[in-house]
């Protein structure tokens, strides 16, 4: 038993259930017999991927479905051996270079090297080209894009590079210049209710309209998540109510009581406390950028509209030395004094101008 | 001590022959270490000069060669190293803490009262006085005391030659004759001699120095001990000396597990306070000039004491040496050093003080006590504890002190900077972290760890926080971090220092060991699992981690294999109530020179695990929990102020 975000993906361009003008504009383009590098973006959970796997069975037919998982041993210049997994059909390969870490550009060229290099045999009733996936590209460094540069060119003819991430801020002006870029945005709430009843539905179940839309709501229409917390509310109870309570994750839930427990106090004991629950969460795989975001949005939640523009403010500066810097817990920390400074002061002037 | 017996001393004086003096004086005497004087005095340090080396073992391990008795030998002698001539002979005169010396004179008595021996180990840092406590100890308790000492075969042996080279016995390996040492001084009593006298034949088999094979295979020491443990009839001390330079013999070769396994005792010694070690010295310079008829040696004034007693860092064999030394006459060397010191007298005193924080207004010729000392100094170095102590506890000028330091000119910040004015700082940052031992990077994490007990306003934590913030940022990039470092440990103590306003004592914490390293990697172990078992979902990390796991925690969704179900378990789930249990903080032991060897060790290695287990407090140490723990913590960092 698979879970319902796998068993009922579209898996051809027809199928889709939203954005269907883009669907059939890629139909078009795979139709016209080649296509260019593609950099496909979009924030997470709306579809990119989906879209991606139609394209390329619109491209090469049933074939790209029959994936293996193979472990790679690449030897750097510097004798060292990089092992990465990749997914591979007999037309396609998909690979994450960001999980060899500083070694991502290695990575790149001889993947492509080795993939480009060799012809496909039937050239008649196939396409000519390779396809190469490459996920979470704004997490290459910047060597590899660069590197990625010169490959893409040096072996137009026989590979074409998918190229798939988050957003295209940290992808450098030279690869996006070179593909076609196709953004993918969010499903619209309506979209996603619709994609849930209709999953619901081929399950034989009843999915209340009222708890569909409260579903779509809390998943910040993130339709991998949406359909999670649907399969997840299944489990929790059927057949569904309409207020029934759509289960979070632990880690927000846990996330959200971080929150509360800073602003209902603020000192340094308290601060320990919140390093402590940083920690778990950490040690829960729950990346540092992630917890920062979900703070920020938690903390928003609960201060005055005053102060929203400085703790985005001071956010968005310690979300960059996260960025930057080495240890994480160092810029999650500061970030949570600083809050706690700026909401003590706050509090402090607002008592003071009740007093008088 | 005195206490090498007949046997011993033909071979010695042989031995020696070749053996140049250290200290070897105008007169050109010949140079025997087996004598001793009578009026031996004060002092613990190592007894032994060069020890004959002795082969013990196979054939006649209870023969008086490997047993010392009490007995006063030897006339007096100048030659003696001061070492020597002034061993201390009674507890009384051993430079060691009281109750250092009672928690060990307990341990014998007990071990020695049931005749079911036990394994004491003793560690410290060297000439503290282990061994002289021992020795002392067993010379007032009656007992023998059996030492094992490696053998060599360069040494001449002239009696038990043959033996040694028969066939059969030669090739018996140091292991195996140090096995039969153990066995042997264990199961047979020593051999009665006539002039014993009244001797018991309880007796302390001593082992100080190890077959080098123990240092590539502890595990090979474990078991004798183990087959020791069974039949053990006398006590077994052994002694092992720390250092702090990433030496861990005494973890090595006897890590956690076996301590525990074979019940073995273990007390550490600390370095000796400077005031025990300044009475030591002014007695025996006031001893030796007493005995100056000629005026061959110039007497040893109280500010060389002093800087002899600060450079030795707790070192008191070498402190004595140092001693000796800068009281010969008539070397161009030294008389050069005199001359410096008579320069600079009030400066080396005024700099002693400044430290003890009798004198405030000295706090700027700690420049100057860094200009080394003349002879016998040594890296001054601080335990881990005492360095976050520095830090933490931070001490500054009295605010009258620095009234009157202004008055001599300095001007006051103007009144829009006035809330960032400190007084003065009594430590060096710099210096306290490079006698660390370790990397600014790692001495931050301590400090990150640590300081929020230090601080009470939240204003004060967000400054702190953000120094450490940029302390981080300053080392981020691997190229430029050699040069770097330097600076990112400079901001991050300095600014934890400057941003704490409120300069409350806060008396005593308990200091922790950072848990960042051991989350960071649990994080990434995590990370790249989840990967590996999930690897069939063919989702990008971050949505694995963040939504597929927790909600696969939630499912009903019958997975592939155990250690799928495991993961799930342990990584998707987090429970509200429970608080963060999985990180036990652990307890910084205080000055456990063990445990910073340890920890320089996982500074070392931070990318790989640092399970190499962790320890709480040692046994001879308890845990500091009352207000009278406060203040002998307050007391130590003093003492270790004044060096």
């Amino acid at each position: 038993m698979s879970l319902w975000v796998d068993k009922y993906r579209p898996t051809s361009l027809g199928k889709l259930d939203y954005h269907k003008d883009q669907a059939s504009q890629l139909k078009n383009l795979v139709q016209c017999g080649d296509f260019p590098h593609l950099l496909v973006y979009g924030p997470s959970g709306a579809g990119k991927k989906t879209r991606i796997m139609c394209l390329l069975r619109e491209l090469y037919g049933a074939g790209v479905e029959k994936l293996r998982i193979e472990h790679q041993t690449i030897v750097a210049p510097s004798k060292k051996k990089i092992e990465i997994n990749t997914i591979a059909s007999n037309y396609h390969l998909e690979v994450n270079p960001s999980d060899a870490g500083n070694q991502d550009r290695v990575v790149i060229q001889e993947l492509i090297k080795t993939v480009a290099q060799s012809q496909q045999i039937q050239s008649s009733t196939q396409r000519e080209f390779k396809v190469v996936l490459l996920t979470e590209v704004d997490r290459l460094t910047k060597d590899a894009q660069h590197a990625l540069r010169r490959t893409m060119e040096k072996y137009m003819a026989t590979c074409r590079l998918i190229l798939y991430s988050n957003s295209t801020s940290k992808v450098i002006g030279p690869i996006r210049s070179r593909c076609l870029a196709i953004r993918v945005p969010l499903p619209s709430t309506e979209e996603v209710c619709n994609v849930l009843t209709s999953v619901c539905k081929k399950e034989g179940l009843l999915l209340p309209p009222e708890l569909a839309k409260q579903i779509s709501e809390k998943s910040g229409r993130n339709l991998r998540k949406a359909l999670l917390m649907c399969e997840a509310c299944r489990v929790q109870q059927y057949p569904f109510s309409v207020d029934q309570d759509v289960p979070e994750t632990d880690w927000e839930a846990y996330l959200r009581e971080t929150a509360n427990a800073i602003v209902s106090q603020q000192s340094p004991q308290r601060l320990l406390e919140v390093r402590a629950r940083l920690y778990e969460l950490l040690t829960h795989c729950i990346p540092p950028d992630i917890i920062m975001k979900g703070l920020v949005r938690e903390l928003l939640n609960n201060c005055d509209g005053h102060l929203k523009t400085e703790v985005a403010h001071m956010a968005a500066y310690y979300e960059h030395r996260l960025q930057l810097g080495n240890k994480a817990i160092y810029h999650l920390e500061a970030f949570t004094a600083k809050f706690m400074a700026i909401y003590k002061k706050f509090m402090e002037d607002g008592l003071d101008a009740m007093m008088f | 001590m005195n206490k090498l017996s007949l046997g011993d001393q033909a071979p010695s004086s042989k031995v020696n022959r070749w053996v140049n003096p250290s200290f070897i004086d105008l007169s050109g005497k010949s140079f025997s270490p087996s004598e001793r004087t009578k009026d031996s005095h004060v002092l613990c340090s190592k007894a032994k000069p060069k020890r004959p080396r002795k082969r013990k073992g196979e054939t006649d391990s209870s023969d008086s060669n490997s047993s010392y008795l009490p007995k006063e030998t030897a006339p007096r002698d100048q030659d003696v190293p001061w070492v020597d001539r002034y061993l201390p002979c009674s507890k009384a005169e051993l430079a060691v803490h009281k109750k250092k010396i009672e928690e060990v004179e307990n341990w014998i008595r007990v071990h020695t009262n049931t005749f079911k021996g036990g394994i004491l180990l003793l560690t410290g840092p060297s000439g503290c006085g282990k061994t002289a406590t021992v020795q002392v100890l067993c010379q007032e308790l009656g007992l023998r005391v059996q030492e094992w000492t490696n053998p060599t075969s360069l040494e001449p042996y002239t009696s038990s030659q043959h033996e040694w080279r028969m066939p059969g016995l030669s090739c018996t390996s140091q292991l195996d004759q140090f096995q039969e040492f153990l066995l042997r001084a264990n199961k047979y009593n020593c051999l009665k001699m006539v002039d014993d006298g009244d001797v018991t034949d309880i007796k302390l088999i001593l082992i100080e120095d190890f077959p080098n094979q123990f240092y590539r295979q502890p595990g090979s020491l474990h078991d004798i001990l183990r087959r020791f443990a069974k039949t053990n009839r006398c006590p077994l001390v052994f002694i092992v000396s720390d250092s702090l330079s990433g030496d861990r013999s005494s973890r090595f070769l006897f890590p956690r597990e076996i301590l525990e396994e074979l019940d073995i005792n273990s007390i550490s010694f600390n370095p000796v306070a400077p005031t025990t070690m300044m009475k030591v010295l002014t007695r025996i310079s006031t001893l030796e000039a007493g005995k100056q008829s000629c005026g061959r040696m110039c007497v040893a004034d109280q500010a060389v004491l002093e800087m002899l007693c600060s450079g030795s860092s707790g070192d008191i064999r070498s402190a004595i040496n140092s001693l000796q030394f800068s009281s010969l006459p008539d070397i161009p060397l030294e008389k050069q050093w005199w001359k410096v010191m008579k320069d600079r007298p009030v400066a080396s005193l005024g700099r002693d003080v400044s430290r003890t924080n009798q004198r405030k207004n000295k706090a700027k010729q700690a420049k100057e006590q860094e200009e080394g000392q003349a002879i016998g100094g040594k890296d001054a170095s601080l335990f881990l504890f005492r360095a976050l102590g520095k830090i933490l506890h931070s001490k500054r000028e009295n605010p009258e002190g620095a009234e009157g330091a202004k008055g001599a000119g300095v001007p006051g910040l103007p009144t829009h900077l006035v809330q960032h004015h400190r007084e003065a700082l009594l430590v060096h940052p710099e210096l306290v972290v490079e006698r660390s031992h370790m990397s600014g990077e790692t001495f931050n994490l301590y400090l990150h760890q640590n300081y929020l007990d230090f601080f009470s306003e939240v204003e004060d934590v967000d400054r702190a926080s953000e120094y450490l913030s940029d302390a981080d940022l300053l080392t981020a990039d691997w190229m430029s971090r050699s040069t770097m470092g330097d600076y990112g440990s400079s901001v991050g103590t300095r600014g934890l220092l400057h941003s704490n306003s409120q300069q409350v004592a806060v008396g005593f914490r308990p200091l922790h060991k950072p848990n960042w390293l051991l989350v960071n990697k649990k994080y990434r172990e995590n990370c790249l699992a989840a990967q590996c078992l999930f690897r069939s979902f063919c989702l990008i990390p971050v949505s694995l981690q963040t939504e597929l796991l927790p909600y696969l925690a939630k499912l009903t969704n019958p997975m592939r294999n155990q250690a799928q179900i495991a993961f799930i378990q342990d990584v998707g789930h987090m429970s509200l109530r429970r608080f963060p249990g999985r990180l036990k903080l652990e307890t910084l032991t205080d000055k456990e020179p063990g445990q910073l060897v340890l920890n320089s060790g996982e500074e070392e290695d931070k990318e790989e695990c640092q399970e190499g287990g962790e320890e709480g407090l040692p046994a001879s140490q308890p845990q500091p929990t009352t207000s009278q723990s406060l203040q002998e913590e307050d007391l130590m960092i003093e003492e270790y102020n004044s060096d």
